[in-house]
C-alpha cells in the first residue's frame, strides 16, 4: 500500500513538471511577450521596455528563465503581472473556494452511485436499468460546461435566485444565518452540476 | 441493516441539507429577505472597469459615470436640456469689447480716429438715437492707453519642394495705440457692424500692424504674418465674459470648503500640459479667470464661441488635494524611482484611484476588476441621495450579466435591440427606450464629380428604404432622421420631411440629368456606367448589412455600387483621411451644443478633417459660424432650424437613423418625493427630454413591495 502510495505521488510529480514545462513553453510560443504590455500607451518609452525585460529575466535563455520562474515560486516572490499581487496566496485562495466544492461534489458522487448503480445491477434488463444506462451515457456525452450553462439559465428563469459566484453580491450585511445559507446555496448547482458527470460513470461501474 | 439505512439516510440528509438553502437565498421578488440594507443599495454592472477617476482626465465611459457622482461641476444640464446651476447657485454673460484706434485713418465726418474722437461721434449717434441696439446694451466705454504687447504666432516656414512646411514659433512684440473698452450687458456679435456708420464702412479692414511691430523690425513674409496678428488682435474684439455666483457653504468629502480657488485650479489643471488632459480644448477659447471674492468667479474668453459655457459641466477638483505642494508631499512620501519623481504629476496620484469631490456620493473602495463602492455624502448641499450605497460591479460578460440582472443581484440592464420587445412585455421590469445623441448616415464625397450634384445625392437617398433598415436590423429600435442636429434636442428642426422611398422617382430624377439605361440594365452617361464603391469599418455588423442593403436597393435602379469594409485604422488611414473614398457607411455621436463647425464647415474639409465628404455651401458656412458665436438661445435654435433645412436640401449625406437604447430596471425602484411632513410619495420613474432616466436618482429608492402605478 505504502508502495503504491509513493510511486503514484512520484508519478504525479513527474506529471506536474512536465506539464509545468509544456505550459512554459506554450506561453513562449505564443506570439507578443510580457514587455509589450501596453503597447498603445505613448509614455512607454524603449527604456523602460528594455527595464521591463530587465527585470523580469527576458533576454535569458528560455531554460533559465524556467529556472527563475521555479525558483520565485516557490520563494514565493512570484508576482502577478495584472497586480504585481504574489501568486501562491492568490492560489491558496482559489483552492479554498475550489475545496468545499470538491468535498460536496464527491460526498454526491459516492451518496447516489452506489445505490442507483446497485439497484440496477440487481435488476439488469429492467426498464429502470435501461432508463439509467441511457441517462448515464448520455450525461457522460453531454459536456459538463455545456450543461452547465444550461443548468444556470433554468434555475435563473425559474426560480429567479442568483447562483453566479461564491455569495450573492451585496449580501455582506445580512443576518449571518441568512448570510451562511446563501453561501451553501451558491455551493449546491456547481456541485450537483459537476457531480453528475461522476454518477454517471461511478453508478456503471457499480453495476458492472 | 442499521448500517445499511444509514448508509442511505445520511446521504439524503446531506443532499436536503443542501437544498434547503435555496429557501433561505433571495429571490428577485424577495431581495431583502434577511438582509433589509439590500433596498438602499443600487448595483449596476458594466463590461469593463473604470481607468481614472478624474474629472479632468477621464476619457472613458466607466469612469465618468463614477466621476459624475463623486463631483459636481458649475452647471449641468435641466430636464430640458438647458443649463442649470449646480456649484454655481447663478450666472451671468456680458461682454467685453475692444475697438483699436487708427490715428492714421479719418472718420466718415472728417475727423481722426483717435480715442477720444472715437468715444465722441459714437456718443453722438448714441443721443441722436442712430444706435438703438447699442444704446440698449451699453454699459460704458472708455478710451485704454496704447500699450506694449508681446504675442507668440506659430507661422509656417517657406515650404521647401514636397516637404510640408515646417511650423516656427515666432515671438512679435508690437506696441499697439490707444484701444476703446466697451462693457456690453449681452453678447452681441453684430456689434462692430453696428458700428460701422460710425467709423466707417472700410474701418475694420487693411489694419497697418507693420507700423505698430516692435520686433521684428523688417518683418518677412508680410501677409501671413498681417492675417495672423488679425487674429491676435483684432481691429474688433469680442470677449465674451461669464460671472459665476458660487454655492457657498459646499464641502469637499474631506470637509474642506469649497470656493473660487478651486475653479481656477481645475481650470489651470486642465490647461497645464503636462496633465495630458483630454478636455483641453474645450477650455481652450479661455482668455483669463479671475477669482473676483471667495464665491465669485469671473471667466473671460478670447472671442464669441458660445458653445464654450458647457465645459463648466466638467467636475470641479479639490484644490488643496492636488496642487503643488501636495504632489509634491505625496511623491516624498511614496517610494518611487528617480525617473518616477521627475515626471511626476497629477496623472500619477493616488487621487485618481480614491477620489475626493463634492459629489452626492463618496468614494469608498475600488477593488480591481470587481467592482467601485461608494457610499452616500450625508452632507451633500442638495440634500442626501436616498441610497446609501452604490455598486458598480465590472461583469464583462453580456449574459452573466443579464443572469444577474434577473436574480435581482443587478438593479439594471442595458438591453440588446433583440431583447427589448421581450422585456418590454415582461411585467416583472420597468423599461425605458430614450433615443440616442448619434445618427448613422451614409456619406457622399462631395467633390467627386459623379456626386456632385445634390439631386444625384438626393436621388440615391430616394432609393433607400430607411423604415425597413429600422425595422429589421434595428429590430425597431431607431428613429429616422433628417438632418445633422440630435434629434432629441431643441437644434433639429421637427418641420424637416424625410426624404420619401421613391425608387421610381429617383431613377426619373437620375434620367432628367441625362443618365440612361444601357442594355445590361446599368444607368449610363457619357459612356460610363454609374458606379461606385460604399466603404465602411469592419467589427460594426449593424453598418456592414446597411452596406448589403442600399447595394440591393441601388441596383434596382440601375446604380452599380461595390462595397468593402476595412480594418478601422487602415479605413481612417487611407480612405477618410485622405478623402480618397466615394461613399461611406459611418455614424456620428453629438454633443449637446449646436456647434457643428468640424463635421459641415468648408474650411475643415482639408486631410485628417472631419469635413471629410467635402461639404461646401457657403450659406450654410455662414449660419455655422453664426452659431457658435450667438448666445442668444431662441436665436440659436432659429439659425439651427435654418440650418437643418440648408443641409437636408443639399443632402451631403443620407440621413438614415438614430438607435434607440433601452435600458430595463428593477420594478421595486422607485422616485421618492417627500412631503414637508415627512411623508413619502412613490412617483414611477420617467426619462428626461434628453432621454436621461437616471436625472432623479438620488431620489431613487427600491421598494420591498412592487408599486402599482
Amino acid at each position: 500500500m505504502l508502495s503504491f502510495l509513493t510511486r503514484s505521488l512520484v508519478q504525479r510529480l513527474f506529471l506536474l513538471v512536465i506539464i509545468s514545462v509544456i505550459a512554459h513553453s506554450v506561453v513562449h510560443l505564443a506570439p507578443g511577450e510580457p514587455s509589450q504590455v501596453d503597447p498603445s500607451n505613448p509614455r512607454m518609452k524603449p527604456e523602460d521596455i528594455a527595464r521591463i525585460r530587465a527585470a523580469f529575466h527576458l533576454d535569458a535563455p528560455l531554460y533559465l528563465q524556467y529556472a527563475y520562474w521555479l525558483r520565485d515560486l516557490f520563494s514565493g516572490e512570484l508576482k502577478s503581472f495584472k497586480d504585481s499581487q504574489p501568486v501562491l496566496p492568490k492560489i491558496a485562495r482559489r483552492f479554498l473556494n475550489s475545496l468545499p466544492l470538491f468535498l460536496c461534489a464527491t460526498l454526491i458522487v459516492w451518496s447516489l452511485s452506489f445505490p442507483t448503480g446497485i439497484h440496477a445491477a440487481l435488476r439488469r434488463g429492467s426498464l429502470y436499468d435501461r432508463t439509467t444506462t441511457f441517462t448515464a451515457y448520455t450525461l457522460i456525452s453531454i459536456p459538463g460546461f455545456f450543461l452547465s450553462y444550461l443548468a444556470i439559465l433554468w434555475v435563473v428563469d425559474t426560480f429567479n435566485v442568483p447562483v453566479i459566484g461564491m455569495k450573492t453580491f451585496g449580501m455582506e450585511n445580512a443576518q449571518p444565518a441568512y448570510r451562511w445559507m446563501d453561501r451553501v446555496w451558491h455551493l449546491v448547482v456547481p456541485s450537483l452540476m459537476s457531480a453528475v458527470g461522476g454518477i454517471a460513470i461511478l453508478s456503471r461501474y457499480v453495476r458492472s | 441493516m442499521l448500517l445499511k439505512r444509514l448508509l442511505i439516510i445520511l446521504p439524503l440528509l446531506f443532499i436536503t441539507g443542501l437544498l434547503q438553502s435555496f429557501l433561505w437565498v433571495p429571490t428577485y421578488d424577495k431581495q431583502a429577505t434577511g438582509n433589509p440594507e439590500r433596498l438602499r443599495t443600487y448595483v449596476e454592472a458594466s463590461i469593463g472597469d473604470a481607468k481614472i477617476l478624474n474629472p479632468i482626465l477621464n476619457a472613458d465611459t466607466a469612469s465618468s459615470g463614477i466621476v459624475a457622482l463623486v463631483f459636481d461641476g458649475l452647471l449641468d444640464l435641466d430636464e430640458n436640456l438647458n443649463l442649470r446651476g449646480r456649484l454655481a447657485n447663478d450666472w451671468q454673460v456680458a461682454e467685453e469689447a475692444y475697438l483699436l484706434a487708427r490715428p492714421g485713418m479719418r472718420l466718415p465726418n472728417g475727423s481722426t480716429a483717435n480715442g477720444e474722437e472715437l468715444i465722441r461721434q459714437i456718443r453722438l449717434a448714441l443721443d441722436s438715437g442712430n444706435l438703438p441696439e447699442i444704446k440698449k446694451n451699453l454699459r460704458e466705454m472708455r478710451v485704454l492707453p496704447p500699450a506694449t504687447h508681446t504675442v507668440k504666432i506659430a507661422l509656417p516656414e517657406k515650404s521647401t519642394g514636397e516637404r510640408p512646411p515646417k511650423i516656427r514659433e515666432m515671438e512679435i512684440t508690437i506696441r499697439r495705440p490707444e484701444r476703446i473698452a466697451f462693457s456690453l450687458r449681452e453678447v452681441d456679435q453684430d456689434f462692430f457692424t453696428r458700428l460701422k456708420p460710425v467709423v466707417g464702412q472700410g474701418y475694420f479692414d487693411n489694419f497697418p500692424y507693420e507700423q505698430y511691430l516692435v520686433a521684428p523690425r523688417v518683418p518677412q513674409r508680410l501677409e501671413t504674418l498681417r492675417s495672423r496678428l488679425a487674429q491676435v488682435l483684432p481691429v474688433g474684439e469680442h470677449n465674451p465674459v461669464i460671472l459665476f455666483h458660487l454655492r457657498p457653504g459646499v464641502r469637499f468629502h474631506d470637509g474642506h470648503e469649497f470656493d473660487a480657488g478651486d475653479v481656477k485650479f481645475t481650470y489651470d489643471a486642465v490647461m497645464n500640459p503636462k496633465n495630458l488632459s483630454p478636455r483641453t480644448s474645450d477650455f481652450e477659447p479661455i482668455k483669463e479667470i479671475q477669482i473676483v471674492d471667495r464665491h465669485t468667479v469671473r471667466v473671460i474668453y478670447k472671442r464669441l464661441y458660445s458653445p464654450a459655457i458647457y465645459s463648466w459641466t466638467i467636475g470641479i477638483l479639490p484644490q488643496h488635494l492636488l496642487n503643488d505642494q501636495a504632489l509634491q508631499k505625496e511623491m516624498e512620501g511614496r517610494d518611487l524611482s528617480a525617473e518616477a519623481r521627475a515626471v511626476f504629476g497629477m496623472r500619477d496620484s493616488e487621487f485618481n484611484r480614491r477620489p475626493i469631490g463634492t459629489g452626492p456620493f463618496r468614494f469608498a473602495e475600488w477593488q480591481t476588476d470587481e467592482f467601485i463602492h461608494l457610499t452616500r455624502n450625508d452632507a451633500y448641499w442638495e440634500g442626501a441621495p436616498e441610497y446609501a450605497d452604490y455598486f458598480f460591479r465590472i461583469i464583462p460578460d453580456l449574459l452573466t450579466q443579464e443572469v444577474e440582472f434577473r436574480t435581482g443581484a443587478i438593479d439594471f440592464y442595458g438591453a440588446l435591440p433583440h431583447q427589448v420587445t421581450r422585456y418590454k412585455k415582461d411585467e416583472a421590469y420597468q423599461s425605458f427606450s430614450s433615443l440616442g445623441f448619434g445618427y448613422t448616415y451614409i456619406g457622399y464625397n462631395n467633390r467627386k464629380p459623379l456626386f456632385a450634384d445634390p439631386r444625384v445625392r438626393r436621388a440615391l437617398g430616394m432609393a433607400i428604404n430607411v423604415d425597413e433598415i429600422i425595422k429589421y436590423l434595428l429590430y425597431g429600435e431607431g428613429k429616422q432622421v433628417t438632418g445633422p442636429f440630435p434629434q432629441n434636442t431643441e437644434w433639429y428642426n421637427p418641420e424637416v420631411q424625410p426624404l420619401p422611398y421613391d425608387p421610381e422617382g429617383a431613377r426619373r430624377m437620375l434620367e432628367a440629368l441625362g443618365w440612361k439605361t444601357n442594355t445590361e440594365g446599368w444607368l449610363e452617361k457619357d459612356g460610363k456606367v454609374f458606379e461606385f464603391n460604399l466603404i465602411t469599418n469592419s467589427g460594426n455588423p449593424v453598418r456592414k448589412n446597411i452596406m448589403t442593403i442600399v447595394q440591393n436597393a441601388w441596383k434596382k435602379i440601375g446604380i452599380k455600387c461595390n462595397t468593402q469594409y476595412f480594418e478601422w485604422a487602415v479605413f481612417l488611414k487611407d480612405f477618410i483621411n485622405t478623402a480618397s473614398f466615394d461613399a461611406t457607411v459611418l455614424g456620428w455621436s453629438m454633443g449637446i451644443d449646436p456647434d457643428i463647425y468640424q463635421i459641415f464647415h468648408s474650411s475643415q474639409s482639408g486631410p485628417q478633417q472631419l469635413n471629410f465628404v467635402g461639404y461646401n455651401n457657403p450659406v450654410a458656412d455662414e449660419l455655422i459660424l453664426r452659431i457658435r458665436k450667438e448666445y442668444s438661445r431662441d436665436r440659436q435654435r432659429q439659425l439651427t432650424h435654418e440650418l437643418h433645412r440648408v443641409i437636408a436640401d443639399d443632402q451631403p449625406y443620407t440621413f438614415l437613423f438614430v438607435g434607440l437604447s433601452t435600458r430595463v430596471l428593477d420594478k421595486k425602484i422607485v422616485i421618492v418625493e417627500r412631503a414637508p411632513d415627512g411623508k413619502e410619495r412613490y412617483v414611477k420613474i420617467y426619462p428626461t427630454k434628453g432621454g436621461n432616466i437616471t436625472y432623479y436618482f438620488n431620489k431613487w429608492r427600491k421598494l420591498e413591495f412592487t408599486p402599482d402605478f
